[in-house]
């Protein structure tokens, strides 16, 4: 008996569903299910002296939560803005041209840069934080300082005051950051017709007018979904700056906080689960906004 | 199709029904009991231990594992009967946090009132949270004055932080350093809050950070600071003495090793007496001992006893105390010639004499984040202590309130 085209539609659908199960259940424990325990716990007053016998106490965190979204924090915020773009920028720009030197004609040892462009991402960020804190900005042992103290006679303490935290704790960002923008750059230029720049250079464009008029558009809708999870990565970035300047024990003077390590210092380090869940909703749904706004933006331009 | 459908169904509950381990009760079984110890301790600890122990088998054996994060996860599980521990071996300082949660035995409801009676009293004071002792002390440790004998000469070893000072000003020139500290960091600091007459925090969990005393000493010490790198976390600060360019340094026991392995020759001094207060500096002080989860309290409260009692043993203390390079819990061991000859271990139980243990209120949780603040604030960025201080003290209270 022949199937109805509906019946088929919805069998190929079903069946497309079925082997994504498997996927799907995962991504709902490690992914969703978190998401919502932790709105569930911020209507909660699970803390240190409720920590089993917690009950619903409905707003009240996010009554408290709202303190927390001070003047500090809307410095901090100020600042998670400047930090996301500042290295975004410059990682786009390094990342391309990087990707655009890996991909001329003829390169001797192409292979042998591509694997050492790779090799910060290889590593594990907590130890390039910390080797990049204790070996290059160090006032004592950091190579930095040492060639700063040769050439100018002056300690150099880079990671004391703000402005020149900030650059520092970029230079560390864009080095952890920069080998995956590299790898999704290279594997998009790769993948644009050379027929495109031959015609270009027929018609008497030179490499400038080529990398605008053809790489960049071309590049465009690749790299897209790469830059937007970068973006969000950036964003709600922690380890490097707080590795950086503020870990307890090892502060430097520096004050630089983005959003994420000023809820940490102004509520996950009280141990109570109930506002930290309500704060970290707050911030979870300021990114969801942040991402709604980036997707219709990005939507319109390419419309 | 529907086939499929129902063994998928049947793998996703089995990985649900997988997650929540096992439910067997070993104390409804009789026989041997098997008491599991987490631990965070280099391996020489744990063979001493494992040693006194082997005794009890095969009555009762004892498994130590050592678990990285294992604060965290003691709050995770510590009263999920089938993932916790029996007990955990730890310092004292999160005892109020997990009494509060309502996770530890009281020592006394498993050995008496008695058990504890011969233990130095820092050790008691530091296992006690709200009245209730819910440790039993095996070594502390204490903070102790470093120097290099290369350098500094017994002569030059101050017995006042003026004493310092001067050696501080003569001595910091051409990259060395007459003394090195981790400056702003709160455990280091205490002492010279202390050597004021101040403290961080009540043990009624009331902040202290805006109080004369406190401010009184940041004011102090922030000369000392003047003549110190400026940069003073862990590696910096070991760094320079191991390398011969700090003349002496304030460090835990546990650095002794490292320092001789490194060639130095080390002198272990008292602390410095602040010639204003005339009291000396008093470091902080970490109490190491176990802690009896109250899940498995009540199904392997013998075993529990028995392993207790057999690492309460003054041979066992003083073995320990030998591997960790810390100083015995028990008073008894002091009277014994393999730790009176031991100049580190004595240069502790001196120390301990005057110094606090840290205190184990929950409250302390954000003390250390806000007194860090505040050191770093005064030492390093150079803000005015009054202000910093109020600043500091607001936002402990804030904190604190945050955490109820």
């Amino acid at each position: 008996m022949k199937q109805s085209p509906e019946k088929k539609a919805r069998k190929k659908a079903a069946m497309a569903y079925l082997v994504s199960a498997p996927s799907l259940v995962l991504i709902f424990l490690i992914v969703v299910f978190p998401i919502l325990y932790t709105g569930y716990i911020s209507f909660t007053n699970m803390n240190t002296y409720h920590w089993f016998n917690f009950d619903f106490i409905g707003l009240s965190n996010y009554g408290r939560a709202l303190l927390v979204f001070d003047s500090g924090f809307l410095s901090a915020l100020l600042m998670t803005v400047v930090w996301t773009a500042v290295n975004m920028a410059l990682q786009l720009m390094i990342a391309f041209l990087i990707a655009n030197l890996l991909n001329v004609k003829h390169l001797p040892l192409r292979n042998v840069y591509k694997t050492i462009l790779m090799f910060p991402w290889a590593m594990p960020g907590y130890v390039s934080i910390l080797l990049w804190k204790t070996g290059m900005f160090n006032s004592q042992f950091g190579l930095l300082t040492q060639w700063m103290e040769d050439i100018s006679g002056l300690t150099v303490r880079w990671l004391q005051n703000d402005v020149s935290a900030f650059i520092c704790c970029t230079v560390v960002n864009l080095w952890l950051a920069l080998p995956f923008m590299i790898m999704i750059m290279d594997g998009g230029l790769k993948s644009i017709d050379r027929s495109y720049y031959e015609s270009a250079t027929l018609d008497g464009a030179g490499p400038i007018r080529q990398a605008i008029a053809i790489t960049l558009p071309c590049l465009k809708p690749i790299i897209g979904p790469s830059v937007m999870i970068t973006l969000f990565t950036t964003f709600k970035q922690f380890d490097v700056i707080y590795l950086m300047t503020q870990q307890v024990g090892s502060q430097t003077g520096a004050h630089i906080h983005t959003i994420i390590t000023y809820a940490y210092e102004n509520a996950f380090i009280t141990n109570n689960y109930g506002y930290s869940s309500a704060i970290s909703i707050m911030i979870f749904m300021m990114l969801i906004i942040f991402a709604q706004v980036t997707n219709r933006r990005s939507k319109e331009a390419n419309a | 199709m529907r086939k499929v459908l129902c063994s998928l169904m049947v793998c996703v509950l089995f990985l649900l029904t997988g997650c929540s381990g096992s439910t067997d009760p070993q104390g409804a079984k009789s026989g041997p009991v098997t008491i599991t110890i987490w631990h965070d301790k280099e391996d020489a600890v744990i063979a001493v231990l494992q040693e006194a122990v082997q005794a009890l088998e095969p009555e009762v054996t004892v498994l130590f594992e050592k678990k990285t994060g294992m604060t965290e996860s003691l709050k995770l599980v510590g009263n999920d009967q089938n993932a916790a521990p029996d007990m955990y071996f730890f310092a004292h300082d999160k005892i109020g946090v997990y009494a509060e949660m309502g996770i530890l035995t009281p020592i006394t409801e498993l050995l008496g009132e008695d058990a504890l009676a011969g233990y130095v009293p820092l050790t008691i004071q530091g296992a006690t949270y709200q009245g209730t002792i819910y440790q039993v002390p095996l070594y502390f440790e204490t903070l102790l004055f470093m120097y290099n004998k290369k350098y500094m000469a017994q002569e030059d070893v101050p017995a006042t932080t003026e004493q310092l000072y001067s050696y501080m000003q003569r001595k910091t020139k051409y990259g060395h350093y007459g003394f090195v500290e981790q400056h702003s960091t709160p455990y280091y600091a205490a002492g010279w809050i202390h050597g004021f007459g101040g403290s961080l925090i009540t043990d009624a969990g009331v902040p202290c950070l805006d109080s004369a005393e406190v401010k009184a000493a940041l004011d102090y010490h922030k000369k000392f600071v003047a003549y110190m790198p400026g940069e003073t976390e862990y590696a910096t600060v070991n760094t320079l003495f191991m390398e011969g360019m700090a003349h002496a340094t304030i460090a835990g026991p546990w650095f002794v090793p490292t320092v001789r392995a490194a060639g130095i020759d080390v002198g272990i001094a008292p602390m410095p007496v602040v010639d204003e207060t005339v009291l000396p500096l008093a470091p902080y002080s970490g109490i190491q001992g176990l802690h009896v989860l109250k899940v498995q309290t009540e199904r392997k409260k013998d075993a529990i006893v028995k392993v207790l009692q057999v690492l309460m043993q003054p041979e066992v203390s003083v073995k320990l105390a030998k591997v960790s390079g810390c100083a015995p819990a028990v008073e008894s061991c002091y009277t014994l010639e393999e730790v009176t000859a031991d100049p580190l271990i004595m240069a502790m139980k001196q120390t301990a004499e005057t110094a606090i243990p840290m205190p184990n209120i929950p409250e302390m949780d954000v003390m250390w984040t806000v007194a860090g603040d505040l050191l770093t604030n005064v030492n390093m960025s150079g803000q005015d202590i009054e202000s910093a201080a109020a600043a500091a003290q607001k936002k402990a209270l804030e904190l604190i309130e945050a955490m109820k």
